[in-house]
């Protein structure tokens, strides 16, 4: 640890053996306990892919307003939407509506058709993915990573790629394409994706530097049999950072800390479940993944609250299904399967369905934006600060096309986002515009182009 | 002089355009409307009322095609095209028929006899062929 008088490093850490845990933004880390200027406030950045579009970018759905709000600018009512779960947050919500994603599309014959092998690696790129099987796989640096190297250097990790369903099928996956165009939204450059950790496990082990000496499932059990936290290991480091803070700042400290503790908790609870011989809904997840969706969903997203509180990383890339997905999600009220609901025929009781299972996926937004709402970061909190993007490359997946793809934006990043709009795109906008004015909104400003933009999108 | 020379050219091009008959050969993203619309690929050449061709229809395992090779005719506006799918465990054809637009897409019938599918209409744009 590195305490200079009363002032306290941005990165000290408690530590302990085989446990690192960085800390939140104590007053005590600001000069005579100022909390953060403007200029020095960081941006956190979480981009949500869902697979398979929204029933609202079918004729019928869109007519129905079953994504976009009928209304435009800051008269817009959720109720008809999947998106009404995030009523409580209108303020900080921007709906951008009515763009396509034409590299998605097939540019050539043999291309045609392969659209669930292309979508995902166009979402972040709005690139357009090389048909190849092999190793030689190519689209373009993601939105994520644009982000997270120019601003991400200077955390210990400058991103995290996380996701929810097996994404680590190697090979090719289906009409010529490789599987690392489904598996991950996140490109370092053109020519290499990165893999998405599917267990909170790992991602908690990840972020709070845990040193596991034991990997096997029995010795994996005795661990959990003795019952420790991490937060053991580093008690003695944790009792003298206390000893120099004040009130405020212990509070803080003590509120963060039990919040890991509640998250390792869970996970040692699903690991617990996963390996007492149970029946599994996923048998061939990780221990740490839990059978719940939802469960699953919101540890990431705690996780990564706890990653932006600690200032670990400032980036998450976070898939959310893989395409072709079969899985269901009998939380949603509807009990059909992902994909085959979203191929609705045009029928309006099928879209019907297949919007039930659009909102309950962005029904899992409020959730973090609730626990970001409630993190304090500097002088405000860390939604303020946050930027939040959410969609899709598919638009109606039972057409396999790619306009009026579902996109929104929560969170005011820093003030680059006023929130409460709803901008309605002129038909054949390119998602990539918006993306583009989101980089410059958020620093990456010197660049002139993004994926297939065409320009910029006034936001 | 010159005007009316260009009238004349002018005049000539417009009835040179208005007689070329319509040609589909190229590259079609075609949708074959199941119980969702699956994208395949059209690909034709147009010799006269000669059409030559493929599709690329998918097969059960998902994620992979098979290629057709198609033979038929276009006359006036409107054409069938035919073929077998090698390979098959069973003798299997593929019918198509279909017609041009207005609007340059196309729109028509698919059927493959014996496999439960009944008859499926389709739909077809041009593909922008892209690099």
């Amino acid at each position: 640890m590195y305490i200079t008088g009363t002032h306290l490093s941005r990165r000290a850490v408690l530590k302990g053996f085989g446990a690192t845990i960085a800390l939140p933004f104590l007053d005590a880390m600001a000069p005579a306990g100022r909390g953060l200027r403007a200029d020095q406030r960081k941006i956190r950045l979480i981009c949500v892919e869902m697979v398979h579009g929204s029933a609202g970018s079918s004729l019928i759905g869109a007519r129905k307003n079953l994504w976009a709000p009928a209304g435009v600018g800051p008269d817009f009512d959720l109720a008809p939407t999947s998106l009404r779960a995030l009523a409580p947050f209108r303020d900080a919500l921007t709906i951008v509506s009515n763009t396509d994603c034409p590299s998605a599309d097939p540019f050539t014959a043999s291309e045609i058709g392969g659209d669930h092998f292309r979508s995902s690696a166009v979402f972040l790129t709005q690139a357009h993915p090389k048909q190849t099987k092999g190793a030689d796989v190519q689209a373009g640096i993601s939105l994520d990573q644009l982000y997270a190297q120019r601003f991400g250097q200077t955390t210990p990790l400058p991103s995290m790629q996380v996701g929810i369903e097996n994404g680590d099928q190697g090979g090719g996956c289906g009409y010529g394409y490789s599987c690392a165009y489904t598996d991950t939204i996140s490109w370092a450059s053109p020519t290499r994706p990165l893999p998405m950790v599917r267990d909170p496990r790992v991602v908690f082990d990840t972020l709070f530097g845990v040193l596991r000496l034991s990997e096997s499932p029995a010795e994996r059990r005795e661990q959990l049999a003795l019952d420790r936290s991490i937060l053991d290991w580093v008690q003695a480091s944790t009792r003298r950072l206390q000893a120099t803070l004040g009130p405020g700042d212990r509070a803080r400290l003590s509120d963060y800390l039990d919040n890991v503790r509640e998250v390792e908790r869970r996970i040692r609870a699903v690991e617990a479940f996963s390996l007492s011989g149970e029946v599994r809904e996923q048998p061939e997840a990780p221990a740490g993944v839990p059978d719940s969706f939802s469960d699953h969903v919101k540890l990431m997203f705690d996780l990564q609250v706890l990653a932006f509180a600690s200032d670990v990383t400032r980036v998450f890339a976070f898939k959310l299904g893989r395409d072709n997905s079969n899985r269901t999600y009998p939380e949603s009220g509807f009990a059909g399967a992902f994909h085959p609901t979203s191929h609705h025929s045009g029928k309006e009781a099928k879209i019907l369905e297949f919007a039930m299972l659009n909102a309950y996926h962005v029904s899992m937004i409020p959730y973090v934006l609730e626990k970001l709402k409630n993190t304090p970061d500097g002088d405000r909190h860390l939604l303020d600060n946050t930027v939040l993007l959410y969609g899709s490359a598919m638009g109606d997946s039972n057409q396999h096309n790619h306009k009026r793809v579902p996109f929104f934006i929560a969170g005011h990043g820093g003030g680059a986002f006023k929130g409460g709009q709803h901008l309605k795109a002129a038909n054949g906008t390119p998602l990539a515009n918006v993306m583009l004015s989101v980089l410059h909104k958020i620093g990456v400003d010197d660049i002139s182009s993004f994926g297939d933009s065409e320009g910029t999108f006034e936001m | 002089m010159i005007k009316s020379f260009i009238g004349i050219v002018a005049l000539a091009t417009n009835l040179a355009v208005a007689a070329d008959p319509p040609n589909i050969t190229g590259t079609w993203n075609m949708g074959l409307e199941g119980d969702h619309v699956i994208p395949v690929a059209l690909v034709l050449k147009q010799d006269g009322p000669k059409l030559t061709g493929t599709i690329a229809l998918p097969t059960q395992n998902a994620g992979n095609r098979v290629e057709v090779k198609l033979s038929g005719e276009f006359a006036d506006g409107a054409f069938k095209l035919s073929g077998t799918i090698e390979g098959a465990k069973e003798p299997t054809t593929v019918a198509i028929s279909g017609k041009l637009l207005d609007d340059g897409s196309m729109e028509g019938k698919f059927e493959m006899p014996g496999h439960g599918h009944g008859t499926m209409s389709w739909t077809a744009e041009r593909l922008k062929e892209r690099k």
